[in-house]
């Protein structure tokens, strides 16, 4: 395969990725900044999804600005719009490689992104209605994806990319969650504050199984670090990215593979081998710190390796 | 026959050739579309326009046009009424492609090697040393089974008679088959069960055979070398079509920094190392392909190609400095070549054609510039033209200054009146203009052409400008059995 084919199924697939961990952020957001007494504030979504600047400070805590721009916004380079082009151009570049099927879907999604009314109805009606949409359109990507890609190169990048993408999404919304407790010990013990944490993750009836005690930090840490059956877990990101990783093997770059499995195996182990003890006696920030540059590292090691990106 | 309001307000242009209208009666291979027609209310073929744009769109066959720093996406307009031709049209059509093609071949083989077409007085040197598209490059260069023209796109008009008349060769890199394909797939969902009861021949093969003709090129004697499409990349405006031939040939489409030249051998980057490529189908022009040997700037292209084209070391589709067989002035003496070179009689005629460096040429064009277009040898799309009869008199005399600087570059014919075919135009038939682009294939087993091709379609009212540069759209065409 083509260095350049890989790398850019590989971006894509990181891009619908960050959209939809972006999408049921707002989503879960919104429905809470409509549920509370005090004035809610959105700063630790931009935080983790753009980037503060001027322009986010103006947004201040009015949902429906921060969400258009969030959305639709084209003077951000990480509104939905935006990254949702550059998963289509990087699509049209491959489309050879994709199924005709996939790249139907991520068009129309674009096209559902730009199209003026989407806009429109964000400006006055319900935009719960509006992420719904386009919560849609990345299901339908993800199905189409599983129902008619070959399994083959491609795919492993593109899920390496998706997984990747995900671990470093959950480590940093961890960290901005948690990193919020040190300025308001409160919140702590506020159960709506870790109930919406895991609603915007999708682990809310994961947790409920799990736990039968309430909503206590330490579970919620657990569950998102270390659970290897809950999809949007830091483990079960990095064994996914360890087993589409291991498909690559190939004799001729053997080198390169053994650099990067390395990477991984460290990664895969250190937070294996840990627990919600360990990491607090460690430090929390440190830890998720240590994880997320080591993800960066192996995102760093592919585009040497195997982008031809050097 | 029972015809709906569609077909009692059509009224035929005077004086040209209409596909669909005969004297005063509809031609016989139209009637069973229009019977089908005629069921259909002004609303359900609205519709099937609106399911034809969607497609087309959510497809993303589009183009894209830049302006204010954002990319706006464009449908290549469609019409939904197909152009239809006659087994027997067709008959004469392939004929008359398949010698003007093994002419063209031969005439390219001629003039980048011994040039006995020059020294026996048939064409002039002149002309063809002054062709800027004329490479010494390709000097003695050997190309596989002297094939030059292995994918070409001739333009075909029809007079008021219906007469066809060849009215440009392009043998560089013809665009717009994934049109023909396309707009046979859209015809499918828009028409159903309409194609088989018409019997109207497939145009599916296309692919394959390109496919098969570009294996039977590989110089590498191997079960499977690798064949490669080489595009400019996804801001070019044919990008669309780069990615659909990839995908249903099965090869790999690449970009230029794709590649790399080692020891006179082309290879792709891939993740698993370099891949020797074997076979490139070039969709990047000439003058871009390698910049040690062409424009320096270009990075389109692939460093030291050129050298390994020499070598035998990869084959190059279509060949490179075909752009000397498909220029203006060389057009003129086609039929001289088909005579020349394989004493026949030419079975497609030229458009009438004056070269303005002759001196009495010059004076009779100008003479009569009302009935002229002139066009650039070199030029393209549609960029360019004098429309003698559409233009104002400072028009016509800035563009004789022009001509008079460098009159090689120019040449004139009469205004042909394109024959014209039924289009949907806001809920209504109107005649429109049209040509016929059919894509012809050479291989080493000959010449094959799919029974298809692209008709172009001139939307605006009046105009005989069918370029989708200047608000061209497109029609299915159809080859009946």
């Amino acid at each position: 395969m083509l260095s350049r084919v890989a790398a850019s199924l590989y971006c894509l697939s990181r891009y619908v990725e960050r959209s939809d961990g972006m999408l049921r952020m707002l989503k879960i957001n919104y429905a809470s900044s409509q549920d509370t007494v005090q004035e809610f504030t959105w700063e630790p979504v931009i935080r983790i999804f753009s980037g503060q600047d001027e322009e986010t400070k103006k947004l201040g805590n009015d949902s429906r600005a921060v969400i258009r721009y969030m959305v639709t916004g084209k003077s951000n380079p990480n509104s939905i719009l935006n990254i949702i082009t550059l998963a289509r151009e990087n699509a049209r570049g491959v489309q050879e490689h994709i199924t005709k099927d996939l790249w139907q879907c991520l068009n129309e999604y674009y096209h559902t992104v730009k199209d003026i009314r989407l806009d429109n109805s964000l400006k006055k009606d319900d935009p719960i209605s509006v992420l719904d949409i386009l919560i849609k359109q990345v299901m339908l990507y993800y199905g189409t994806v599983e129902i008619t890609m070959e399994r083959g190169e491609g795919r492993s990048y593109m899920n390496i990319g998706k997984y990747l993408e995900r671990g470093i999404q959950s480590v940093d919304i961890l960290d901005t969650k948690f990193g919020s407790i040190d300025d308001n010990p409160d919140l702590l013990t506020d159960t709506t504050y870790w109930k919406h944490l895991l609603l915007s993750l999708g682990g809310y009836e994961i947790y409920l199984k799990t736990y039968r005690e309430g909503f206590e930090a330490g579970n919620v840490l657990e569950q998102v670090v270390l659970n290897n059956d809950f999809p949007r877990s830091v483990i079960y990101a990095v064994n996914h990215i360890q087993r589409y990783f291991e498909r690559l093997k190939n004799e001729s770059n053997i080198d390169h593979f053994r650099e990067l499995s390395f990477y991984i195996g460290r990664l895969q182990s250190h937070i294996k081998y840990s627990s919600v003890k360990t990491i607090k006696d460690e430090g929390l920030h440190l830890f998720l710190t240590q994880i997320r540059s080591q993800l960066f590292g192996i995102g760093d090691a592919l585009n040497n390796h195997y982008f031809a990106n050097s | 026959m029972q015809e709906s309001a569609y077909f009692n307000q059509y009224s035929p242009i005077r004086g040209v050739w209409d596909e669909m209208y005969g004297v005063d009666r509809i031609r016989d291979h139209y009637s069973k579309v229009i019977d089908y027609l005629s069921t259909e209310s002004t609303d359900d073929l609205t519709k099937k326009e609106e399911l034809a744009k969607r497609l087309f769109m959510s497809q993303g066959i589009t183009f894209t046009v830049y302006s204010s720093g954002e990319g706006i996406e464009k449908i290549f307009p469609f019409d939904i009424i197909p152009r239809i031709i006659t087994a027997a049209e067709w008959a004469f059509v392939e004929k008359g492609i398949k010698q003007r093609l093994t002419a063209l071949n031969l005439f390219l083989k001629d003039v980048y090697n011994n040039q006995f077409i020059v020294k026996d007085g048939i064409v002039p040197i002149d002309i063809i040393y002054s062709c800027p598209h004329f490479l010494r490059e390709m000097y003695q260069l050997q190309v596989p089974y002297d094939i030059y023209v292995h994918i070409a796109g001739i333009d075909l008009i029809r007079d008021h008679d219906g007469t066809f008349y060849v009215l440009e060769d392009n043998l560089r890199t013809p665009s717009g088959v994934s049109y023909m394909l396309e707009n046979r797939e859209i015809t499918k969902r828009l028409f159903p069960d309409l194609l088989p009861q018409c019997g109207v021949r497939s145009v599916m093969e296309y692919p394959n055979i390109l496919y098969k003709n570009l294996l039977a090129l590989s110089p590498r004697q191997i079960s499977n070398p690798t064949i490669v499409l080489l595009s400019p990349g996804i801001y070019n405006s044919a990008y669309f079509e780069h990615t659909t031939l990839a995908r249903l040939m099965g090869v790999e489409l690449v970009e230029g920094r794709d590649l790399v030249v080692n020891n006179q051998k082309v290879y792709m980057k891939t993740t698993t190392g370099l891949q020797q490529v074997d076979v490139i189908y070039r969709r990047v022009d000439d003058e871009y392909l390698d910049p040690l040997v062409f424009n320096p700037s270009s990075i389109l292209g692939v460093a030291g190609i050129m050298g390994a084209y020499r070598k035998g070391n990869v084959a190059i589709v279509n060949a490179v400095g075909n752009g000397v067989a498909d220029d203006k002035a060389v057009y003129v003496y086609v039929p001289e070549m088909i005579r020349y070179y394989l004493n026949e009689a030419p079975i497609l005629q030229n458009v009438p054609t004056y070269q303005l460096g002759n001196m009495d040429e010059r004076k009779h064009v100008f003479d009569n510039i009302n009935k002229m277009v002139v066009k650039k040898t070199n030029g393209s799309g549609g960029y360019g033209m004098l429309m003698g009869h559409a233009s104002t008199e400072e028009e016509i005399e800035d563009y004789k200054k022009e001509i008079i600087k460098d009159p090689r570059n120019f040449i004139a014919q009469p205004t042909i009146s394109l024959s014209a075919a039924p289009c949907y135009i806001q809920g209504e038939l109107h005649p429109r203009r049209i040509d016929l682009r059919p894509y012809a294939l050479c291989g080493p087993d000959g010449i094959e052409i799919v029974p298809g091709g692209l008709t172009r379609v001139a939307l605006k009212e009046g105009s005989l400008v069918v370029n989708s540069s200047q608000g061209g759209g497109s029609k299915d065409t159809w080859v009946l059995a």
